[in-house]
């Protein structure tokens, strides 16, 4: 029989993928896929680990605002042993789309320490480095804010893997080229970007911060315009290729099951 | 795959009550749905977005929102809902005729008894998944029903009825009255619903007198299907506790088990 072209299919670097479409670290999980045909995804992303469990942040988590969502949700995860000893062998049974880990270090030497331990498990595809949550103290945004940690971070990675090394950037910068021209420098094989950025919502009865933690992260339609701005500016600063998030695509894949034929 | 856990449905309001305040009922049939509800258990449900003229689309809140099973006769569903902010208006503009958005049913319900002595304790609109509840207690258990409301708007038919400004029945907090209750009607059970304050002052009295709780519990949510981790609240003991999913853990906890004191 002749072979149908999918003309959606596209490739992330050496990862052959049957479309441009990801899905954003910890918005969407195997619960999803009851809504959508897992093969219209190009790979998945896991939500980020971090080396050791994390009991995240006290609630409220969430407060969906007139132009978006805030959440601080503080990377609530099982950490890196349960989830190599339970979930990975169930994403490797479910997933028939490649697998993409997201994961989160308190220094390098706990960054080099978990690529490590994911470099020994089969069923991965590529990394996702997440430098750029804005809800913890340790993990996240202080390393994504800094062009010389970040190139560090991926000169010390990359020569330790074959698999595809993306690295996740935060918008809460003064210029987004220099800290993505960092990245491909120190050898990441792909950017994407952007996570939340810093938001806030006030319950005008009492004054008080709609969050328990009072900022967190904003993410949805209202960031879309500046998501654009910065992707446009990552990708003129570099040759590596470029996944572009901030209400592109999840909101409506996660909160519908409508599918991809509506993107 | 395994069959698909969740479903996202569309289903047609074939009627729309308008009650005291800020209070309506929506209703929509479908049996075979009807069969896997249990009491305790919600719905993610959201306006159908064709039902709103162009210009307000853009407003519209992208979330579906958690609404309680209020009634379930044969699968003709009820959703017992009060206008609080974006979501739930937009539920409120519906008409018998329009669709409605649905996913679920979603979480545990609350455990089925035969034999016992048990109280009811609602407040505001932690009345609805109560409402469910009685009608299938009833015919096994003696039960009695409390509710509290802030005023003579938020109350509805039971055995007995608190207003916080007097308006209606009885002056005061609805857990005033519980210690005597639980001595003059010989409770050893507690089924209770609404603010987590209310739901805290009666697991302190259950807690000091052993009786067992089960209440469900509010949270804000995103996803509804245990991805976000946004509707996460404090479960466990002392020195070991983690934050559980009010969507997919609960909303029914045991109230012994839940940590008060972190929220
Ligand atoms: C398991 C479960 C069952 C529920 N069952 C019912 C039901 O049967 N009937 C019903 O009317 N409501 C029910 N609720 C509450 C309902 O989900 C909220 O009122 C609704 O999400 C509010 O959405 P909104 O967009 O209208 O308000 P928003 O614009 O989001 O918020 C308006 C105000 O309400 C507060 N608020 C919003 N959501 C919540 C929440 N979930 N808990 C506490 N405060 C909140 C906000 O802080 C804000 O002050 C239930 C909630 C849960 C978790
Ligand atoms: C509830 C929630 C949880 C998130 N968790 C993570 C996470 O664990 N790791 C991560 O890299 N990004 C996380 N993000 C950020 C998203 O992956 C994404 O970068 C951001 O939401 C912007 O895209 P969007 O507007 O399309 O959602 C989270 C976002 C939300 C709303
Ligand atoms: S609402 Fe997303 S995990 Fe409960």
């Amino acid at each position: 029989m002749e072979q149908i072209l999918n003309p959606l299919q596209t490739s992330l670097g050496r990862l052959k993928m049957n479309s441009p479409v990801t899905v954003a670290s910890g918005t969407f999980a195997l619960e999803n896929l009851d809504f959508i045909v897992q093969e219209h995804l190009g790979a998945y992303v896991c939500k980020t680990i971090t080396r050791y469990p994390k009991k995240g942040n006290p609630p409220p988590r969430l407060y969906e605002t007139e132009a978006g969502l805030l959440n601080s949700i503080g990377l609530q995860n099982p950490g890196l042993d349960k989830f190599i000893a339970e979930d990975l062998p169930i994403l490797r049974k479910t997933l028939t789309v490649p697998l993409i880990v997201s994961f989160s270090g308190a220094s390098l030497n706990e960054f080099e320490q978990m690529l490590e331990c994911l470099e020994n498990q089969e069923g991965i595809s590529g990394y996702e480095l997440n430098v750029s949550c804005p809800n913890v103290e340790n993990e996240g945004i202080t390393f994504g804010i800094d062009p010389d940690v970040v190139y560090k971070l991926c000169a010390l990675l990359s020569p330790l893997t074959n698999r595809e090394l993306i690295v996740k950037l935060t918008p809460n910068v003064t210029d987004i080229g220099v800290i993505t021209k960092a990245a491909e420098d120190g050898g990441a094989t792909a950017i994407s970007l952007i996570n939340t950025i810093w938001g806030m919502a006030i319950d005008y009865r009492n004054g008080m911060s709609m969050l328990k933690k009072g900022i967190g992260g904003y993410s949805g339609i209202g960031i879309k315009p500046l998501a654009l701005a910065l992707t446009y500016r990552a990708a003129q600063a570099v040759k590596i290729p470029v996944i572009a998030m901030g209400e592109f695509i999840t909101g409506r894949m996660l909160w519908n099951s409508f599918g991809l034929e509506h993107l | 795959m395994d069959k698909p856990r969740h479903q996202f449905l569309e289903r047609t309001i074939y009627s729309r009550e308008e009650l005291c305040g800020d209070y309506f009922i929506l209703w929509i049939w479908d049996e075979a749905l009807g069969e896997k509800c249990q009491p305790g258990q919600f719905f993610e449900i959201r306006a159908h977005y064709s039902i709103a003229d162009a210009e307000e689309t853009r407003s519209l809140p992208k979330l579906f929102k958690p609404i309680s099973i209020y009634d379930n006769a044969e699968g003709r569903i009820g959703f017992f809902i009060k206008k609080v902010g974006t979501g739930t208006n937009a539920l409120y503009k519906l008409k018998a005729g329009d669709l409605l958005e649905l996913i679920g049913p979603l979480g545990n319900g609350f455990p089925f008894v035969t034999g016992r002595r048990i109280l009811l304790v609602s407040g505001g609109i932690g009345y609805p998944p109560l409402w469910y509840l009685q009608k299938e207690l009833i015919k096994h258990n003696l039960l009695y029903w409390v509710h509290g409301g802030s005023g003579q708007n938020d109350v509805f038919p039971c055995d007995e009825i608190w207003t916080e400004d007097g308006s209606f029945g009885k002056k005061g907090m609805v857990t005033e009255g519980i210690r005597k209750l639980i001595a003059e009607k010989k409770i050893d059970l507690i089924y209770s619903c609404g603010p987590i304050p209310m739901l805290k002052e009666c697991a302190g009295i259950t807690n000091k007198l052993n009786i067992e709780h089960y209440c469900s519990l509010e949270a804000y949510m995103a996803c509804g299907i245990g991805v976000c981790y946004g509707c996460a609240i404090p479960v466990g003991y002392e020195n070991d506790w983690n934050y559980l999913r009010v969507c997919k853990e609960g909303p029914v906890f045991n109230a012994g088990e839940v940590l008060w004191n972190k929220f």
